[in-house]
């Protein structure tokens, strides 16, 4: 029997020189979660990477980013679950 | 020896004598204990101002005017972060306190949108944490500044 994985929207929040590049403050990506429906950050990332070239554009290689899951950092193993709030951290310019 | 007292605010607009110390009313009793325990050997100061020019990405670069700098926040991470990083930092250089304030919002050309104030018992270890702090927060502190050009 064929199982297909779940497939979850997963609304990413972007902020500074991103939202000023692509007028918006917020991306969606789809992402292929477990069947818990769960991904993870790094899979997240993968798919800002794949899904959206204005973001590549802007940012470079959006493996140097980073992203806050619930607003704390998140290492590429981190999980994310429906619900949760993500937000891409990138050309941070405090100070 | 009483323990470090570490104060992390992100205030709304420039960061003036008066929305500072609103911004630390509540904390300034321990920042001053700090300073009358006689553990205190230096202090220092960093003020971030707003300078009249920018390099502007879209030209290539170029210096330009501006009017003023606009600092989008992460909220509240941003804050929580601030306040991580001065633990961190007052921490690993063992200073007796630290109190980091970053303005959210407009700034305008020659106000500050940004105050480090540490409290050392020796100089050398306030000297190494003021760099190391402003370093790590342009890499870890979720703000952005917008220009807003003359």
């Amino acid at each position: 029997m064929n199982r297909t994985l779940p497939v979850m929207r997963v609304e990413v929040l972007v902020f500074g020189p991103v939202r000023a590049a692509i007028q918006r403050d917020r991306v969606t990506v789809d992402v292929v979660a477990t069947e818990h429906g769960v991904c993870t950050a790094g899979e997240v990332l993968k798919a800002l990477q794949e899904q959206h070239p204005a973001l590549r554009s802007t940012i470079g290689s959006i493996e140097r980013a980073r992203l806050a899951v619930n607003q704390r950092y998140a290492d590429g193993d981190a999980a994310i679950r429906a619900g949760d709030e993500v937000a891409l951290i990138a050309m941070v310019g405090g100070g | 020896m009483m323990g470090a007292v570490v104060v992390a605010v992100i205030v709304d607009g420039p960061l003036t004598r008066q929305t500072i110390a609103q911004a630390v009313s509540l904390r300034v009793d321990g920042l001053n204990r700090v300073l009358e325990s006689g553990t205190v050997g230096s202090t220092l100061r960093f003020e971030g101002i707003v300078r009249r020019a920018e390099p502007d990405p879209n030209e290539g670069g170029a210096a330009r005017d501006l009017r003023a700098l606009d600092y989008q926040t992460y909220d509240p991470m941003a804050e929580r972060e601030l306040e991580r990083l001065a633990d961190r930092v007052c921490e690993q250089f063992g200073l007796r306190s630290i109190m980091a304030l970053h303005s959210r919002g407009r700034v305008d050309v020659g106000e500050a949108s940004f105050v480090l104030e540490i409290a050392s018992t020796h100089r050398a270890e306030g000297l190494l944490a003021m760099t190391a702090f402003i370093d790590r927060l342009k890499q870890d502190v979720p703000i952005w500044k917008h220009a807003v050009w003359a």
